[in-house]
């Protein structure tokens, strides 16, 4: 199946990984219950009957068992490399290696509820913002248990996507659930991130420039992109508001760091303070 | 600011390199599971060779075979419990240790380093990557020859490949540099240029920072101009170290303007009681060329 944007080859469509995620879901937790049952007669009616072996019983399911593992484990094996792939832009790869985690067998949750997160993470990379934002919502809606430190970055991905598809509302809802959690460092960045991208959309400058200090520092640690577009988001609402020597100082770091014409690309309202970059990459 | 400069005056009397290095090293794993599945199968082989031996206890035999099933079963999932539980608890020390380390928190960080690196790890991953970040904190407080020690450990004792064996190449190298030690520095930075060729960011910013401090800076100012663009793509705001050792080189060559421009880009991105501490040779810069002022809150 090829994408007709970017020409590159799409080996598992959102809507197909998902149906096998379910389908997989329903078959392992049939098997799992099975195996539960089975080892409950083993253990509790075995002995009293002379028919059954309790003990052969037993190891019959704990053999079935340890191979459905080892399966499993393959699988989770296969898709742990991927986050490292997708950020090193290796997505063709990373592709591959969900793809077949996917697509074989797992009789655990969190290994296929693992790959679902990480093809949601490709296709966010790929901005494939459809896409991407239909694997969160199936994410999000799944009992994580033990992996509900996916929940934060599912919400992330999913409020990126949605703005990216004008949909404010839809990404205000994702992340308003953030907002009580504690975020580790990377995930506050991407908020950041976010919640700037959100709030030049609905013209809340102020809300924008609130602890403009810590925005800036926390902008900081981001990689050149991330730290530049931050930054020129928080100049523009410093100009907004009439901060000039704020809009000043976050517009020099800004361009320091990235072409203002790539900004402006980019996120077209910041032409405001670039005007010549705006007529630049118009031409 | 207050807690930056205790954490730069206040040497650690903790952080013994060779204690920890020895200390860490994660175990050979014993898989208990293995033992457990022959006890396992023994068992199964036991109740029924011994109930058709003897009928008459068929069923006391099964009851007990039944019994020591259960328990093992139960004893093999609480085992399992307390592996993934301890092997949790590390992975989130771990992951407080990198915010620590990348929001400059660095009494803390040596701190839970000391504590984390005094016992055996448990994963050998996480041993590597605790080993990296104690050499970013050793040269944090400027203890380079401790920090080159513990680069030299993760290549030649655990073979650290890949890109966090480049980024512990890439981390002696300036260790090597800041200490002087420049026919090894020049030697890794050789290596280096095997492994990534000019496509390093990190690769230049050290061999710029060689250039400064063996008086070289037409060669330092060179590198600068023609790889700028790489540099702040790579470096995001730590270009400002690049900016101002390339403020020191145009210094050094009596090229005042070009000097005061490249500090004021320094300064715009970072403080210049940071890069004065990474790079102390600009720290006279101060003195001679005017920083950027950051705007205050006030209006």
């Amino acid at each position: 199946m090829k994408d007709m944007e970017t020409d590159r080859t799409i080996m598992l469509s959102a809507d197909m990984a998902i149906s096998r995620f379910r389908r997989d879901l329903t078959l392992g937790l049939m098997l799992r219950v099975g195996l539960m049952a089975g080892a409950l007669v083993a253990v509790g009616v075995a002995p009293f009957s002379s028919r059954l072996d309790g003990g052969m019983l037993l190891l019959i399911v704990g053999g079935i068992w340890l191979a459905l593992s080892y399966q499993s484990m393959k699988g989770s094996r296969l898709a742990a490399r991927s986050p490292s792939l997708i950020a090193m832009g290796d997505f063709d790869e990373a592709e591959r290696q969900i793809e077949g985690a996917l697509r074989s067998f797992s009789i655990f949750r969190a290994a296929k509820l693992l790959s679902l997160h990480h093809l949601a993470m490709l296709r966010h990379a790929q901005q494939r913002w459809q896409e991407s934002a239909m694997l969160a919502r199936t994410v999000l809606r799944q009992r994580l248990g033990a992996l509900r430190g996916l929940s934060r970055s599912m919400r992330l991905i999913l409020a990126d996507s949605l703005l990216e598809m004008n949909d404010t509302h839809g990404a205000y809802e994702a992340i308003a659930g953030l907002y009580k959690e504690r975020l580790a460092l990377g995930e506050a960045m991407n908020l950041q991130l976010v919640q700037l991208d959100y709030l030049w959309r609905i013209r809340a400058w102020r809300e924008m420039f609130d602890n403009v200090a810590a925005k800036a520092q926390l902008a900081e640690l981001m990689p050149a992109g991330g730290a530049a577009r931050s930054q020129a988001m928080l100049a523009l609402a410093a100009r907004k508001i009439g901060r000039e020597d704020w809009a000043a100082w976050l517009m020099a770091r800004a361009q320091l760091l990235i072409d203002p014409s790539q900004l402006v690309r980019e996120r077209p309202v910041l032409a405001e303070l670039w005007p010549q970059a705006a007529s630049n990459s118009e031409t | 600011m207050s807690e930056q400069d205790s954490a730069e005056h206040s040497e650690p009397s903790f952080l013994d390199v060779p204690t920890l290095l020895e200390r860490s090293h994660p175990l050979p794993r014993r898989n208990w599971m293995r033992y457990a599945l022959v006890a396992f199968v023994l068992l199964v082989l036991f109740s029924t060779i011994a109930g058709n031996n003897s009928p008459d206890f068929q069923t006391a035999l099964r009851l007990i075979s039944a019994f020591l099933m259960v328990v093992l079963v139960a004893v093999m999932g609480v085992v399992m419990y307390l592996t993934v539980r301890d092997h949790r608890a590390e992975q989130n020390r771990m992951m407080a240790l990198e915010e620590m380390v990348q929001l400059r928190r660095w009494e803390p960080a040596a701190a839970m380093l000391d504590r984390m690196l005094s016992r055996p790890m448990l994963n050998p991953y996480n041993h590597a990557q605790a080993l990296l970040y104690l050499s970013t904190v050793l040269a944090r407080y400027h203890r380079y020859e401790d920090a080159i020690a513990v680069h030299e450990y993760l290549l030649d004792e655990l073979h650290l490949e890949g890109p966090a064996g480049y980024a512990a190449r890439l981390g002696r190298a300036m260790s090597m540099v800041h200490e002087d030690h420049l026919v090894d520095a020049d030697r890794a930075i050789s290596e280096l240029r095997r492994m990534s060729g000019d496509e390093s960011a990190g690769l230049t910013l050290i061999e710029i920072y060689r250039d400064v401090k063996t008086g070289h800076p037409a060669e330092a100012i060179e590198l600068f101009t023609r790889r700028r663009d790489m540099l702040r793509h790579q470096l995001g705001h730590r270009f400002a170290d690049a900016c101002a050792l390339a403020a020191r080189a145009y210094d050094l060559a009596g090229q005042s303007e070009q000097a005061a421009a490249a500090y004021r880009d320094a300064t715009l991105l970072s403080p210049a009681v940071e890069l004065n501490r990474r790079y102390p040779e600009v720290a006279m810069l101060a003195d001679k060329y005017p920083a950027t002022p950051v705007p205050v809150m006030a209006a």
